[in-house]
């Protein structure tokens, strides 16, 4: 085992996780302000779609830009149906998740897709119109730190969303715990009532917390398609939404330590492939690939005692719609 | 087609025609007016789309009535001119690129074939396992005469659909159960379009370009077929490698546990070249994910080389492809069709390898070859000029060989003059043996090149 060889393992955990700690980033802010989105599956789904469709017609900037705008516009159908009407959020969320498989198959079915990428841009030329795959994101090497050992491929070698869930993870870590905007969200997500005495509009919370997931889900998507690996299938995200939610558990509602978690279950994905050449993992498979669970479902009883539930456990009203009492 | 089963559904279903049929039986000027009647009953029992078609039993006029009042009349001694309603079932999206879209590239070749307006086909896609009955009743209620179903899963459920609609045709596409291997009733086949020689020739390929010495193979599940494949893959880069350096190649196996999943046959493809250094990589994934690692890695100016598998996926890896193994299963279709249409049905277990349905089935001269041109329901995708000529003009020949089945990758001329054994040094293919159907279709060893043990 060289240097390169843990250099390289390390570099592709990041890659894989960066799709996890994105998607969880927004999930960590809604369910700490007591939304729980369960739509993130089918709002990565509708960024990767969009992204795919866009990195085609105009390149990249524009992929990720409309990217976020669709997440936004996923969030904001969710927070309406979920926020201001108050149903159900688990059944709306999965509800959102069948949306965004139907709508993203939908709009990158060959035929519709090659009539909405000439309506985007009328002079591509026609072998773009039905393949499947994308230009990827190109890695930026940052200079001189990207030399360090071990940790320069690890951190400075990616493309630029690697580094943007860099800031962002450590930017809302210190928005939701050390500034007066995350005490609201996590107040509202606490004790909705108390906190609306207090003068705070616990339904713009909510809804902007939500519209952030969805961005941030809508970004995971898009990042897992130009960012990890460009070919475009119905459902391409499979299942890694689910993933991130058991991540949001995982690193119980902290984007610091989701960037372990998502780190993990990347690094997990990475492995087991590598593990099989040494005669190892073949026989079972899904054992390695079930062990983050594990990490997860032993998270939540630990967190469900009662002198650990007070420091950290999930935030008090979680999947409780808030109604006013007059 | 049985005419007595086939009045059976017509006295079921559509009374009406049954009494049709029976007085164009007997009166062949009361053709026009049984058109309009028949095409009221094919209204009323549900056709909705024109034009509308009057189904009628052989030897006997035959009519069309189409809405823009045009009536064509036929008798007996002209081909009988119906069309033919098939259903498909596929078990994936058809907008995606793996298998279920080659399915449906091959209906559409099968009805441009057997003309557009001769046959009425539909397909029902993303099926899961568990709702293929319901999908097969609604097709054989709807009036489908000929159902494809294109998934191993929908092996059993359409047996029984067979058993229970004696007067409708059934295929079922990779399983083992037909009228023909006397496990199903008579009204249903079995087909497959098998890649091993082809993948046999890839290793060939592999061989010849390999520097590392070492290949690799990103597997979708360890089930025979795809045991099958790797073992030919590996002994045909064996052939090649060996002939060239004296050595015996160096193989590799890394399953995923998929049929469709690119990202993990990404992380799988670079395990491969980055752990044991494989500079060839060949696939059973539905997606040129692969193909596109090898692409990645050619930009970056190491030379790793892979494949198309099912369609041509050059585009995914215009440097990075070496050559292939494509399907077309149009052939087997349209075969079907027409056994239909004439009613001439034969349950069939159909196993198509090189120089099946092809036009021309003789070998030809290696510089004469068709080996990287479309033919038959299996070819080879086009040659990469890298492969060194001497070993192209190798390949052209085994492949011209094999469509005369002279030459056969699981045999002691497969393997060098070696007898072939597997991981435990036991010999599998002795001296002047065979592979022949069983061992192939069960064969659960890999071959000793292969380094790790084959999961069970």
């Amino acid at each position: 085992m060289s240097i390169e060889w843990i250099e390289q393992v390390l570099q592709l955990t990041v890659q894989m996780g960066t799709v996890y700690l994105l998607a969880s980033l927004g999930e960590i802010y809604a369910e700490r302000s007591g939304v729980l989105n369960l739509g993130l599956e089918g709002m990565m789904l509708m960024g990767a779609a969009t992204s795919f469709m866009f990195t085609l017609a105009y390149g990249h900037l524009s992929a990720i830009l409309t990217s976020i705008i669709v997440g936004a516009l996923m969030g904001l159908i969710l927070s309406i149906l979920v926020v201001d009407m108050k149903l159900n959020q688990v059944v709306v969320g999965l509800a959102m998740t069948m949306l965004g498989a139907g709508l993203s198959g939908f709009f990158t079915f060959p035929e519709v897709r090659k009539n909405l990428l000439l309506r985007l841009n009328p002079s591509l030329p026609e072998e773009v119109l039905l393949i499947q795959q994308a230009q990827k994101l190109p890695e930026i090497q940052i200079p001189l730190l990207s030399n360090i050992p071990v940790i320069g491929k690890m951190f400075f070698s990616h493309n630029l969303l690697v580094y943007f869930s860099f800031i962002l993870s450590i930017a809302m870590w210190f928005i939701l715990f050390k500034t007066r905007i995350g005490l609201t969200i996590r107040s509202v997500g606490e004790n909705p009532s108390m906190a609306d005495s207090l003068g705070v509009n616990v339904y713009m919370v909510r809804r902007m917390t939500v519209i952030l997931s969805g961005v941030f889900a809508s970004l995971a998507g898009a990042y897992f398609f130009i960012g990890f690996h460009p070919f475009w299938r119905e459902g391409v995200t499979a299942g890694r939404g689910f993933i991130a939610l058991a991540l949001v558990i995982l690193a119980t509602w902290s984007p610091m330590r989701a960037i372990l978690g998502a780190y993990l279950f990347g690094g997990v994905e990475t492995f087991q492939y590598r593990l099989q050449l040494f005669g190892l993992g073949a026989q079972s498979p899904y054992f390695l690939a079930m062990l983050p669970y594990i990490l997860t479902i032993m998270t939540l009883i630990i967190i469900s005692t009662e002198s650990i539930k007070k420091r950290i456990g999930a935030p008090a009203s979680l999947g409780i719609p808030y109604a006013r009492e007059e | 087609m049985n005419g007595n089963t086939d009045s059976n559904v017509l006295n079921k279903k559509f009374s009406r025609r049954k009494f049709l049929g029976v007085t164009k039986a007997t009166a062949i000027g009361g053709v026009i007016a049984a058109g309009v009647i028949g095409g009221v009953a094919g209204y009323l029992a549900g056709s909705t789309s024109a034009p509308t078609v009057v189904k009628t039993q052989p030897g006997v006029p035959t009519t069309i009535t189409q809405p823009v009042t045009k009536t064509v009349t036929t008798t007996a001694s002209v081909p009988v001119a119906r069309k033919l309603r098939v259903g498909y079932i596929y078990v994936g999206p058809v907008g995606d690129y793996g298998w279920s879209y080659g399915h449906d590239r091959g209906r559409r070749w099968a009805d441009e074939r057997f003309g557009v307006n001769q046959v009425e086909s539909t397909y029902i896609e993303s099926v899961p396992e568990a709702e293929v009955s319901g999908a097969i009743t609604s097709l054989v209620e709807k009036g489908y005469e000929l159902i494809i179903t294109t998934s191993f899963g929908f092996m059993d459920p359409t047996a029984e659909a067979a058993q229970k609609y004696p007067d409708r045709y059934f295929v079922h596409i990779s399983g083992y159960k037909s009228g023909a291997a006397g496990n199903a009733p008579e009204n249903m086949s079995a087909a497959f379009a098998e890649f091993y020689q082809l993948y046999y020739l890839n290793g060939l390929a592999a061989g010849a370009v390999t520097e590392t010495g070492v290949v690799g193979y990103v597997g979708a599940y360890p089930i025979p077929e795809v045991v099958r494949h790797i073992n030919a893959f590996v002994l045909g880069a064996n052939y090649a490698y060996k002939k060239r350096t004296g050595k015996n190649i160096k193989a590799h196996v890394s399953w995923i546990f998929e049929w469709v999943a690119p990202e993990k046959a990404r992380s799988a493809a670079i395990a491969l070249v980055e752990e044991k250094n494989c500079d060839v990589l060949a696939f059973t994934e539905d997606t040129p994910a692969v193909l596109q690692v090898a692409e990645e890695y050619q930009k970056k100016g190491r030379k790793v080389w892979s494949f198309s598998h099912y369609s041509d996926m050059r585009e995914y890896g215009p440097t990075a492809h070496l050559t292939g193994q494509i399907a077309n299963w149009g052939p087997i279709y349209l075969d079907f069709y027409r056994m239909v249409a004439t009613n001439s049905w034969q349950t069939a277990d159909i196993w198509t390898r090189i120089g099946d349905y092809m036009p021309y089935r003789w070998r030809l001269p290696p510089e004469k070859s068709t080996a990287g041109k479309p033919e038959g329901t299996v070819y080879l995708a086009p040659l990469n000029p890298v492969i060194p000529s001497e070993w192209q003009l190798e390949i052209k020949k085994k492949y011209e060989e094999m469509k005369e089945l002279i030459f056969e990758p699981f045999s002691v001329e497969g393997n060098l003059g070696e007898p072939i054994r597997d991981q435990n040094g036991e010999v599998r293919i002795k001296n002047g043996e065979r592979a022949d159907h069983d061992t192939l279709w069960n064969m659960d060893w890999h071959v000793e090149y292969i380094e790790e043990p084959l999961p069970r």
